[in-house]
């Protein structure tokens, strides 16, 4: 889930923070600039995990600051493509279900990747599955028993494929000089989201796939 | 700024939850010294002449409460492992001829049914299977190894604040894992704060 990157970037020290030994300063520094950010193409950055190398401190002409080169390597979230993560439904609706981390929570089940035939309650607005069900439309599917559904709560925890991972730039270009002061602002993307799957057997909500007896049979649902 | 290398190193959650506990730990011993200062000089009645108050980035302290609190939630198998029984779990799987990605997911979510081995590893049957139980059953023995000893193991984390004073807070002892006794196969465990063990072993340039 989790990965190191290696960054190489030029750091400004305050005078403020001259006191402090710079590996810690410097660390401080990096930290305020990067955690909880989204890097593009890189992931949703977490912490400094260390140092690699830093030069001296070089005072510019203009500011009293010293900068510092450095290189460090930064703990990064980022599961890769068909790894397998824990996760807590964060809210559903007509288009699938949404996941989050807790730190993180632009992770998307679309209708697609939900296991067959399930179809969306508007009752209870949660998505539920009909295992072993020869019904194809979702109107028959909500004609069945409410008994038979495993439903997919609000508040699960559920055990989901990553599929595909997008990152959004939306850095606002230059102003439009034709447009004058108030630019209209566009419904904003996240920056970094996640497709996932539940579709396959062992995923979706961790009960499902509890056995509740030690007997070893394998594929057995809950 | 330059992204030198976006994928340098595979982490585990159990790595990344300890330094973010360790992270932790220091940002409350400053917050404590910070306040006891200031109340010695209020106390000796110098003016509370602001000389050094190192700033805590707000981001950095969402972020490193919210993933401890995910990292060390009930249904992590993080509470009850440790460096050591990682490293031994990492060890004996060696024979089964996984990849390194199918190494740390079993890490990560300490599979102990065949189900959820099915989901991590391709292929199950036609590559291990009736290994399939060893397999499992190191896990499990990997678990088991030691029940939750962290302070703060399974406790919510508190609100963020800066001021902790009213906490009781216990720093997080690393030091007391490393008495346990070792697999004489493991990796011999050296501390050097980058969980060496572990991590040359998940490294993805080795392939």
């Amino acid at each position: 889930m989790f990965v190191l990157s290696i960054i190489k970037d030029t750091i400004a020290i305050l005078p403020t923070n001259f006191g402090v030994p710079s590996a810690q300063a410097l660390i401080s520094e990096i930290n305020k600039k990067y955690a909880n950010r989204v890097l593009h193409d890189v992931g949703l950055c977490i912490c400094v995990f260390d140092l690699v190398e830093a030069g001296e401190g070089k005072v510019r002409y203009g500011d009293g600051c010293l900068w510092y080169k450095v290189r460090f390597r930064m703990v990064v979230f980022r599961p890769f493509a068909s790894e397998v993560i824990l996760a807590k439904v964060k809210s559903s609706d007509e288009d699938g279900i949404r996941l989050s981390v807790g730190f993180f929570d632009d992770i998307y089940v679309p209708l697609a990747y939900l296991p067959q035939p399930s179809a969306f309650d508007p009752n209870e607005r949660a998505h539920f599955w009909l295992p072993d069900s020869e019904a194809t439309t979702a109107h028959e599917l909500l004609e069945s028993a409410t008994a038979d559904r495993m439903y997919i709560d609000q508040g699960e925890v559920v055990r989901v494929r990553v599929e595909a991972d997008e990152f959004y730039d939306d850095e606002p270009g230059p102003p439009k000089a034709s447009e004058g002061i108030a630019v209209k602002r566009e419904a904003r993307r996240a920056p970094y989201s996640m497709i996932c799957s539940i579709a396959e057997q062992g995923l979706g909500p961790v009960p499902w796939w509890k056995s509740a007896q030690p007997d070893g049979d394998a594929m057995e649902e809950a | 700024m330059e992204v030198v290398n976006a994928r340098s190193a595979l982490l585990s959650n159990f790595e990344v939850l300890n330094l973010l506990r360790e992270l932790d730990a220091e940002h409350i011993a400053r917050t404590k010294t910070a306040i006891r200062v200031k109340k010695e000089e209020e106390a000796a009645g110098k003016n509370s002449h602001d000389t050094h108050t190192e700033e805590i980035s707000e981001n950095l302290r969402t972020v490193e409460l919210e993933a401890i609190q995910y990292l060390s939630a009930d249904y992590q198998p993080s509470l009850h492992q440790s460096d050591a029984s990682i490293t031994q779990l990492t060890g004996s799987l060696q024979p089964f001829g996984l990849s390194k990605a199918e190494k740390l997911q079993i890490v990560n979510l300490a599979p102990t049914e065949p189900v959820e081995l099915y989901v991590i590893v391709e292929e199950l049957e036609d590559r291990l299977g009736n290994r399939m139980k060893d397999l499992l059953a190191a896990v499990s023995k990997s678990l088991n190894e030691r029940a939750p000893e962290h302070p703060n193991g399974a406790v919510v984390v508190p609100e963020v604040k800066q001021t902790h004073d009213e906490d009781a807070v216990e720093v997080y002892e690393e030091a007391d894992q490393e008495t346990w006794e070792y697999d004489a196969n493991a990796m011999e465990f050296d501390d050097t704060g980058e969980g060496a063990g572990v991590e040359g072993d998940l490294d993805v340039d080795d392939d």
